[in-house]
């Protein structure tokens, strides 16, 4: 019997060493994540393997737990939306099937120049008459030295949010996983070994 | 399959850790000794499974093989399944730790279900009637874990039946593989070592 069951494990452990080189790794996990540019945040969210979700829920929450707004994918996974304050946000996507995803957006990743889309033109009206026409034209240069560099920046800036949510499971993870699994039914089998020895 | 985290509500995470509990409890119960090298290979299988994609429609799906692990395991199906998830919540961010119950149950209990239904289809010494059964079992597991998973976000406040729909039109597929998968293992380890089924049947 105990040989037998030797030969079983060496025979399942050749072919789950076979799978993990045989078969490209996909994750099976939904990626959330999100971006700004200039008065808006963007996300985009997919499935490993980048498969879009079409169709789920995008939930922003602000750090009280309080809904501050929600929609729908598109087609390519994209939501965007005006930013509601300069604060940490939370983003929240619900796909189908249970499937869900979190992005933190934190308040150090909007830019100086950011300001919530309600908010943005008052800024000149406490200032000096004088000073009224210097400061709109600064305003108005910011803007547009904003504007192209988020433009310039947009993919180095989706490339970074990818990176910090994306962590496909690797062969470390796997091998890791079946040693661990091997590890338990060690103790088990110990302990087993022990009572009815 | 794996339902992630924060989506569901308490109650339905608690009761789904509860009843996780009690199926583990008895699946240590009644696993003998000779049997942990057994449950080990199939939780290792239920682990790595689950990394083999099947692209369909707007979803994701992968091989779940809960109805090869309860064929083979009948009740140890649920420390082996327990393990299983908990290292993908660990491992690959599946799921996670306060859905852990809930996905665990989803799984193991169709598993479970599904190797009373079939057992003694599965045993008989007839090819076709045994393959036939291994065939249902394995597909009709990955089958009641998406009727489950409707079920658990229906408690959360989804609806049961458009939920239903879509989590079975996106696993059909996986179905079918299963109970392939299913069937030529049984066939193969009818022929190679009859006895490993034997010995699950005995208990």
């Amino acid at each position: 019997m105990k040989t037998d069951i030797k030969k079983l494990c060496t025979a399942f452990l050749t072919i789950f060493i076979l799978f993990c080189c045989v078969s490209p790794v996909y994750a099976h996990k939904v990626y959330l994540f999100a971006w700004t540019e200039g008065d808006t945040i963007y996300t985009e969210s997919y499935f490993s393997g980048d498969r879009k979700v079409q169709d789920g829920t995008v939930k922003v929450f602000n750090m009280e737990g309080k809904e501050l707004l929600n929609g729908k994918t598109n087609d390519k996974g994209e939501f965007s939306f005006k930013i509601p304050e300069i604060a940490d946000l939370k983003i929240v996507l619900e796909s189908s099937m249970g499937h869900g995803a979190e992005y933190l957006f934190k308040k150090s990743e909007f830019s100086a120049g950011q300001a919530p889309a309600a908010q943005k033109v008052s800024i000149s009206d406490e200032q000096e008459k004088a000073s009224v026409q210097i400061a709109s034209d600064n305003n108005q240069l910011r803007k547009e030295i904003d504007a192209a560099l988020d433009e310039k920046l947009k993919p180095v800036i989706r490339e970074l949010a990818k990176l910090r949510e994306d962590k496909k499971p690797g062969v470390t993870e796997i091998i890791g996983g079946i040693g661990y699994i091997l590890g338990i039914m060690g103790i088990i089998a110990y302990m087993k070994s022990k009572k009815t020895g | 399959m794996h339902i992630s985290e924060g989506i569901l509500t308490a109650p339905v995470l608690i009761s789904g850790a509860a009843l996780t509990v009690a199926g583990t409890a008895v699946g240590l119960k009644k696993l003998d000794y000779d049997r942990i090298p057994q449950v080990a290979i199939l939780s290792a299988g239920f682990f790595v499974a689950s990394l083999v994609h099947v692209p369909v429609g707007p979803s994701s799906v992968h091989l779940v093989l809960n109805g090869l692990v309860g064929i083979f395991l009948g009740w140890a199906a649920f420390p082996a399944i327990l393990v299983g998830l908990l290292l993908q919540a660990i491992l690959f961010q599946y799921g996670g730790f306060t859905s852990l119950g809930v996905n665990t149950l989803n799984m193991a209990l169709p598993a479970i279900v599904c190797y009373l239904l079939f057992n003694k289809g599965v045993k008989s010494s007839n090819i076709f009637i045994s393959s036939i059964a291994s065939f249902l079992c394995g597909s009709g597991a990955v089958f009641l874990s998406s009727i489950m998973v409707a079920l658990s976000l229906y408690f959360t406040g989804d609806q049961f039946i458009t939920v239903a729909k879509l989590v079975v039109a996106a696993n059909f597929i996986v179905m079918i593989i299963e109970g392939i998968v299913a069937l030529f293992c049984v066939r193969f380890l009818k022929k190679v070592k009859p006895d490993i089924l034997e010995v699950v049947y005995e208990n």
